[in-house]
């Protein structure tokens, strides 16, 4: 995924590519789920996080619904 | 994943943040003191577990996520070394991987327009009107992950 710089340019953007438009986000938002998804990732003991831990940090952020369903 | 894929994954992770690439199963083997065989076949296990991605057909590491191996239009500053980010979520996570402020370069794919973003105390201070999307449904990140 990527960062752009509004709405207009998303539309641009997935219209020259031709793909359905997916999810949209701020970059506010998926700042704050990076930081709840990646901050264990170096720790000594990590181990491989259990999917309804993943689905859980996703519904905290209101990221909810079909497109958000990791399986 | 056992103990030996664990304690491969934690130094190459440990490696790439230290000097910026990824460890080689030769380079691997001999830091570990294990034989290559057995290394070129935790990185396939840890690549067929998602802790790790591979160049496709090879043992030649594309991504230790958030960490991307090649260069990509993410680069990401923080404590004074920089690294690639395989997207724009990942870009976000290297600072918080590393608990610390960071700095992200990135730029708009509509119209190539400079974009930057900087991170501070766990909070995005810079960049924070910016959008990001999602193209590929969650259930379907890992069917591509290069893509997605």
């Amino acid at each position: 995924m990527v960062f752009l710089r509004s709405e207009d340019h998303l539309a641009r953007w997935l219209d020259e590519n031709g793909w359905e438009p997916g999810a949209s986000m701020t970059a506010t938002t998926l700042s704050e789920l990076a930081r709840r998804w990646w901050w264990t990732r170096l720790e000594p003991d990590w181990q491989p996080r259990p999917p309804a831990e993943s689905q859980a940090i996703l519904d905290e952020l209101g990221l909810t619904g079909p497109f958000w369903q990791l399986g | 994943m056992d103990e030996l894929d664990l304690s491969i994954r934690t130094y190459l992770y440990a490696s790439f943040v230290e000097t910026g690439r990824s460890s080689t199963p030769p380079e691997t083997a001999g830091v570990l003191e294990l034989p290559e065989s057995t290394v070129s076949s935790a990185y396939r296990r840890l690549h067929d577990a998602h802790a790790l991605v591979l160049q496709p057909g090879t043992t030649e590491i594309r991504m230790l996520n958030p960490f991307s191996a090649v260069e990509t239009a993410h680069r990401v500053e923080a404590g004074g070394r920089s690294w690639y980010a395989n997207c724009a979520w990942d870009a976000l996570g290297i600072p918080s991987a590393l608990h610390t402020d960071g700095r992200i370069a990135s730029s708009c794919p509509d119209c190539g327009e400079s974009l930057e973003l900087e991170v501070v105390g766990g909070e995005l201070l810079r960049g924070r009107e910016l959008l990001v999307h999602f193209v590929v449904p969650a259930r379907r990140w890992w069917e591509d992950i290069g893509f997605t």
